[in-house]
């Protein structure tokens, strides 16, 4: 079956135009799903770590996001407001670091409070997880809600940091087997809280 | 080659010459996706839609696809599969192609796709190519469920997700691992050989 060079090339222009075209179409067919489901997922994570209920279908979800969260700017980051009462109640705000695998994504919301209040402290609302690629099991377990919640409600006076065992008046455990992970993570919030919280106007 | 008739080559492709146990294809993915049965379900079903999808079109075009560069078009209608499946899995369940990460992609590399193409495809018409690539991909998800059962059972004391084990019972860290997917394809292999020699030894005998 021998075919001629001119032959080899026509074939190969059809056959990758033919392809490229069928996924091309594909993926343009698709795009609003794949653009509404990375929406959801982000609203579903300020939510929860707002602390507010991520119960329900998608147009709950998405209404309960639209009442009570508001979208802010700082130079090129975009964060988060949760309102009550026209009040802003706390922030969230994007951090991102290395774990022992990749790259480490999430939220860190914090309490915005009056200035007799925030003479105490300034307390963690929560914290989530959006991109994460730790070993399954051992340092994925990061994304377990016993994890995340332990963060929940931890005051922090500026200049202190997080540490894993009795501290804060908290108690935080790391999770066993995984110390890398456990170890990125508390690097990351330290040094959110440490260097990042401070720029944002409502805390500052 | 012959003719095949459907349950000559079903039984073939799922047991005789099962694609990860015998010919040992396809272990990396195998590896690393058996953690939770619902991944390695998903998994199963892209690689045998992979499979089957791609040795048919190849065998359709088998005529026209020059020699030198067959290895090319293989890998052009594979990719193209993957991809469609990949697509599939972002749009509608998010939450399974997160957990799957790369390995969606890395289809297109997996052996048993291109095995089937090299093998079969190109010297068979399109139907029975069809069939065997449906059924090599079968073959490959029935051994990573099995897998899959074994580590998600221990590891996490689930099935499915759906907890079978008592509360009481303690996780084996170990089979979260890819090693632990290592001892077990390696077990069922050695298992599968000492029989067959067992039974070959036995009709020796006779």
């Amino acid at each position: 079956m021998k075919k001629s060079y001119l032959y080899t090339i026509v074939f190969m222009f059809i056959i990758s135009a033919l392809f490229t075209l069928v996924l091309a179409s594909a993926n343009t067919a698709l795009e609003e799903r794949f653009n509404e489901n990375a929406l959801l997922a982000e609203e579903a994570a300020l939510l929860e770590v707002f602390g507010l209920s991520t119960e329900g279908s998608q147009a709950d979800l998405e209404a309960r996001f639209a009442a009570s969260i508001e979208a802010a700017q700082r130079g090129e980051t975009e964060y988060f407001r949760l309102l009550e009462g026209g009040q802003v109640e706390a922030i969230a705000l994007p951090f991102v670091g290395s774990g022992l695998w990749g790259t480490i994504r999430g939220w860190l919301a914090v309490d915005v409070e009056s200035p007799e209040e925030a003479a105490d402290g300034l307390s963690i609302r929560g914290i989530v997880f959006t991109e994460q690629n730790e070993t399954p099991g051992l340092g994925g377990r990061i994304e377990e809600q016993w994890f995340k919640e332990q963060f929940r409600g931890l005051v922090y006076q500026p200049g202190q940091s997080l540490d894993y065992g009795p501290n804060l008046g908290a108690e935080i455990d790391a999770i066993t087997g995984a110390t890398q992970t456990s170890n990125a993570i508390l690097r990351i919030i330290n040094r959110v809280l440490a260097e990042e919280l401070l720029e944002y106007e409502e805390v500052k | 080659m012959a003719k095949e008739k459907l349950p000559a080559l079903a039984k073939r492709s799922l047991f005789d010459e099962n694609q990860v146990l015998r010919q040992i294809l396809g272990i990396c993915s195998a590896l690393a996706v058996t953690n939770l049965m619902t991944n390695s379900l998903v998994m199963g079903l892209g690689v045998t839609f992979a499979t089957a999808l791609s040795t048919f079109t190849l065998s359709l075009m088998r005529n026209l696809i020059p020699q030198r560069v067959r290895m090319l078009v293989q890998t052009l209608v594979i990719a193209a599969y993957v991809i469609l499946v990949d697509l599939a899995l972002r749009a509608f369940v998010p939450e399974i192609s997160k957990a799957l990460g790369p390995y969606v992609g890395l289809i297109i590399t997996n052996c048993i796709v291109m095995g089937r193409a090299e093998a079969y495809a190109q010297k068979n018409p399109p139907i029975p190519a069809l069939l065997d690539g449906l059924f090599s991909g079968l073959g490959y998800t029935l051994v990573i469920l099995a897998v899959a059962f074994i580590r998600e059972l221990l590891g996490f004391g689930t099935v499915f997700n759906y907890r079978v084990m008592p509360e009481s019972f303690e996780p084996w860290t170990i089979m979260i691992m890819p090693p632990a997917a290592f001892f077990i394809i390696g077990s069922m292999i050695w298992f599968l050989n000492a029989r067959k020699l067992r039974r070959e030894a036995e009709k020796g005998g006779k």
